[in-house]
C-alpha cells in the first residue's frame, strides 16, 4: 500500500478489519522505504474505512509512523478517528502515545506547515491541559486563531455557537507532547492515583524512576489518591515506608489522601506516620488550603549524598536541548532568539528579580534537567498567547509557564527519539523566585546558556 | 485500453453450464440429493474440486469425506448448490494470475471463506433461500473478470493508482461503464439465477440500495462479509483488500451482530 500525498500531506487509507495477522500485510518494506524518502510535512493513516481494529494491527502502522519521523522529522500519526476510535487507541497506546491523533483529515492539515489556508478561527478543546496548550501554540504558530476551551462545560457553551468557528477541534492528541504519568497542579504537588487492593505488584505498577526524577527536579510533595483503595497488605505498607523514607532524604511530603482503615489495619496508618507520610481525609484539605500547599510543597535544600556530574553523552545532545527550547520559546512569544554566551558552571543569576523559573527532567538512556529561567515579561507574552489576554495573576502564569516546559520536554523527547535515544520526562516544576530555584540547583553544575529574544533575556540551564 | 465491449467479450466467454452441471443443479433445485450425487459423480473434475473443498479447514472435518453424495448430504441442499456454483467460478480461473496476487488454491479458499460465513450470516437471519445462498458465489466470479480485464494493461493501471487515490473499481466502472457488482448482475443473468440475486449484489456495493428493505439489508450483510474476508491476510497480501471502496457507515448497524456472528475478536 502506497500514501496518496496532497498538500505536503502524505495519507494511508486501509479498509476493512486490521488486526495482528493482517497488519504486516498492508505494509511491505518498500512502501515503508518509499514513506520515508517522500518530502511532505505530515504522514497519516486514516482509520475512516477502518471498521475493527486491535493494538497489533496498527502496530505495523505505528513502526512505520516512527520510522518515518526519524528519517524525515515530519509529524506522524492517525487521522478520521471517532471518540470511539480515540478512546482505544489513548488506552492502547497509554504510556507510550508518541504520535499524533486527529479527527479528521482537514484537522490535521491545519497543523501541517505547508497549510495554505491561515488565519481560521478554531475552537480547542482537550482534557489535558498539556494538549490544550500546545495545540494552541502549535495553530497560533501556523497562523491560525485558537480559542482555547478550558474546560468541558466551555467547550460546549462555545462549540453552540457554529458559526463563530471555522473548525472546532476535540478527539485529538499531538503526540510530540510527553506521557502523562501523574497529575500536576497548581502549587507543584504531584498527584499519583491508586486503587482496589495495594500489595506487592504496586512495586512493579509504580514508577519509581519518575517519582526519584521528579524529586530531582524539584518537586517535594506527592499526593496519593487513594479514594479507590479497598485494602493495604504488609507488602504495600513495606513499599510506602520505604518511599517516605526516601523521600525523607529530599525533605519531601508524601500524603494519602481518603485511605478508609475500614479494611487495613489501623497499625498500618501508624507505621507510616513513624516513616513520615501524612494523611488527609479529602483532597481539598490540602489544594484549597494555599498556607499548608505551601508549606509541604516549599523547595527546599535536597540533602542528596550523590551528587551526579554532566557527562559526554548529555553534552552530545546539547544542540537539541537547545533547539527544542529555542524553538518552543519563539512560537510562544513571535520573538527571534539570539544566543549569547554558554558555559560549564554551576548555575549564575545575575539580577534575580521579577525572574520566575521552571524545571524539568527527564531519564531514560539520558537523564538530567533542563532549567528555564524567564523574565516576567516573556512569560506574561506566553500567557497572552494561551490565554488570550494579558494576566498579572501570578498563579496562572506559573501554571503557563508550567506548559511551556512540558512542551519542550516534548519536543526534547521526540528530538532525542529520532536519535533512537529514549528518555521519558517528569512533570514541570515552577518556581515563583529565583532563590526556590537556587535551593534545589545552587550547587549542581551544567551548561549554562543564555539567550536573548528582542530585548528580554533569557536563560537555558542543563544538568544532572 | 479496457473498453465495454472487451468486458462484454469477457463476459460472453463465461461457459454456459455444461449438461451435467445443469442436471446437477435443477435436481438439486427440486431437493433430490441422491440423484444430484448420482449425476455430478461422472463429473471428475466437479468430484476433484468438491473433495478438496471439504479438506479446507474452514469446513472443519477430522475425516476425509471423499464420496459425492456423502458430500452433498453434509453441505445440505443450499450448500451443494453453491458449491456447485463455485466450481463453475473455477472453471473460469486464470491459469496465472496478474494483477491479484492469487493462485488456484487461495481462490478456492476465497470462496470456501465467503460461503461458509454467508451461510452462518444466512441462518442468523433465519432466511433458507438455496438462491439467496448461492449469490455469494457470484463475487468471486467478477474478481476473476476483473482479473482478466486488467491483467492486460496492468502498467496502465498501476500508473492510474498511483497518481490517484482511486479504487479499482471506480477504474473499471469509468472505463467500461460497469463495476464489480454490474458484472455480478451480468453473469447472474447468464446463468440463469432469480433477479433478486442480482438486487442482492448490487446493494452489497455499499452506493448501490435496492429501495427493497430486505434486500438492502442482505446486501449490507454480503458488503460487511465482503470487507471481513478480504481483509484475511492472504487477500490484503494479494491486493484485493482495496478493490472496491469500504462503505463504513453503511454496515455500522449490523456491526455489533455481524462480529458476534463471525466470531471478530
Amino acid at each position: 500500500m502506497r500514501a496518496m500525498v496532497k498538500d505536503g500531506i502524505a495519507i494511508f487509507a486501509p479498509q476493512g478489519f486490521l488486526d495482528g495477522n493482517n497488519g504486516n500485510f498492508f505494509l511491505s518494506i518498500e512502501d515503508i522505504e518509499a514513506t520515508t524518502k517522500l518530502k511532505v510535512d505530515m504522514v497519516l493513516v486514516s482509520l475512516k474505512k477502518v471498521v475493527f481494529f486491535n493494538r497489533n494491527g496498527l502496530e505495523t502502522f505505528v513502526k512505520m509512523l516512527l520510522k518515518v519521523r526519524a528519517a524525515n522529522h515530519a509529524t506522524v500519526g492517525f487521522c478520521d478517528i471517532d471518540h470511539k476510535k480515540f478512546e482505544a487507541i489513548s488506552r492502547f497506546y497509554e504510556n507510550d502515545l508518541n504520535f499524533s491523533l486527529f479527527k479528521t483529515q482537514e484537522i490535521a492539515s491545519l497543523f501541517a506547515a505547508s497549510f495554505k489556508n491561515q488565519s481560521k478561527n478554531v475552537l480547542v478543546y482537550s482534557e489535558d491541559k498539556s494538549q490544550r496548550a500546545a495545540m494552541a501554540i502549535e495553530l497560533h504558530d501556523n497562523g491560525h486563531n485558537p480559542i482555547v476551551a478550558q474546560s468541558e462545560a466551555e467547550y460546549h457553551e462555545k462549540a453552540k455557537a457554529q458559526n463563530a468557528y471555522d473548525i472546532i477541534i476535540d478527539n485529538t492528541y499531538l503526540g510530540v507532547m510527553g506521557q502523562k504519568v501523574a497529575t500536576r497542579v497548581t502549587g507543584n504537588a504531584i498527584i499519583y492515583t491508586v486503587s482496589s487492593f495495594l500489595d506487592a505488584e504496586i512495586g512493579n505498577t509504580f514508577n519509581i524512576a519518575y517519582h526519584n526524577n521528579s524529586l530531582n527536579v524539584g518537586f517535594r510533595l506527592f499526593i496519593f489518591d487513594a479514594y479507590k483503595v479497598v485494602s493495604m497488605n504488609v507488602h504495600a505498607l513495606n513499599f510506602f515506608s520505604k518511599l517516605a523514607s526516601s523521600g525523607a532524604e529530599y525533605n519531601a511530603a508524601i500524603c494519602f489522601v481518603g485511605l478508609t482503615f475500614e479494611k487495613t489495619p489501623i497499625a498500618f496508618k501508624e507505621t507510616l506516620e513513624d516513616a513520615g507520610m501524612l494523611f488527609f481525609d479529602h483532597m481539598d484539605d490540602i489544594l484549597q488550603n494555599k498556607e499548608l500547599l505551601h508549606e509541604l510543597g516549599a523547595s527546599s535544600a535536597a540533602a542528596v549524598k550523590n551528587k551526579r556530574a554532566l557527562n559526554k553523552a548529555i553534552v552530545t545532545e546539547l544542540p537539541n536541548f537547545i533547539d527544542a527550547t529555542v524553538a518552543t520559546i519563539e512560537m510562544m512569544t513571535n520573538a527571534t532568539a539570539n544566543k549569547e554566551t554558554a558555559k560549564v558552571c554551576t548555575i549564575e543569576i545575575i539580577d534575580k528579580e521579577d525572574k520566575i523559573a521552571s524545571s524539568i527532567g527527564f531519564y531514560g538512556d539520558i537523564d538530567g534537567m533542563v532549567v528555564l529561567v524567564f523574565p516576567l515579561s516573556i512569560a506574561k507574552k506566553a500567557c497572552a498567547l494561551l490565554i488570550g489576554e494579558n494576566t498579572d495573576d501570578k498563579e496562572q502564569v506559573l501554571d503557563t509557564l508550567a506548559e511551556l516546559v512540558n512542551i519542550v520536554g516534548g519536543k526534547i523527547k521526540t528530538l532525542l527519539a529520532d536519535e533512537k535515544i529514549s528518555v521519558n520526562i517528569t512533570l514541570p516544576r515552577t518556581y515563583t523566585d529565583v532563590d526556590g530555584l537556587l535551593e534545589v540547583v545552587h550547587d549542581k553544575k551544567g551548561v549554562q546558556l543564555d539567550l536573548k529574544f528582542d530585548d528580554d533575556k533569557f536563560l537555558f540551564f542543563l544538568t544532572r | 485500453m479496457i473498453t465495454t465491449e472487451k468486458l462484454n467479450s469477457y463476459i460472453t466467454k463465461i461457459p454456459p453450464a455444461p449438461q451435467a452441471l445443469r442436471d446437477t443443479l435443477h435436481l438439486l433445485n427440486l431437493g433430490d440429493l441422491t440423484k444430484a450425487a448420482k449425476i455430478a459423480s461422472d463429473d471428475l473434475a466437479l468430484n476433484s474440486y468438491l473433495k478438496n473443498l471439504m479438506h479446507k479447514s474452514i469446513y472443519g472435518f477430522r475425516n476425509e469425506v471423499s464420496d459425492i453424495s456423502q458430500i452433498f448430504g453434509i453441505l445440505g441442499v443450499a450448500g451443494s448448490q453453491q458449491a456447485v456454483y463455485n466450481y463453475m467460478i473455477s472453471l473460469l480461473s486464470p491459469s496465472k494470475w496478474v494483477l491479484f496476487k492469487l493462485n488456484a488454491t487461495a481462490f478456492q479458499n476465497l470462496q470456501a471463506e465467503l460461503s461458509v460465513n454467508w451461510k452462518k450470516i444466512l441462518a442468523h437471519l433465519n432466511i433458507n433461500d438455496k438462491d439467496i445462498q448461492s449469490a455469494i458465489t457470484l463475487l468471486p466470479a467478477s474478481i476473476i473478470i476483473s482479473e482478466a480485464l486488467f491483467s492486460e494493461k496492468i502498467e496502465n493501471v498501476k500508473l492510474l493508482r498511483s497518481a490517484s487515490a482511486i479504487d479499482l473499481n471506480t477504474i473499471l466502472k469509468r472505463l467500461c461503464g460497469m463495476d464489480l457488482f454490474d458484472i455480478c448482475e451480468k453473469i447472474s443473468q447468464k446463468w440463469e439465477m432469480q433477479g433478486n440475486i442480482a438486487k442482492i449484489v448490487q446493494a452489497a456495493s455499499g452506493i448501490k440500495p435496492q429501495d427493497d428493505k430486505n434486500i438492502d439489508m442482505l446486501g449490507k450483510w454480503m458488503h460487511l462479509l465482503l470487507f471481513y474476508t478480504l481483509s484475511k491476510p492472504s487477500l490484503v497480501e494479494a491486493g484485493l483488500n482495496d478493490f472496491i471502496d469500504f462503505q463504513v457507515e453503511y454496515v455500522m448497524d449490523i456491526y455489533d451482530d455481524f462480529s458476534s456472528v463471525i466470531g471478530v475478536s
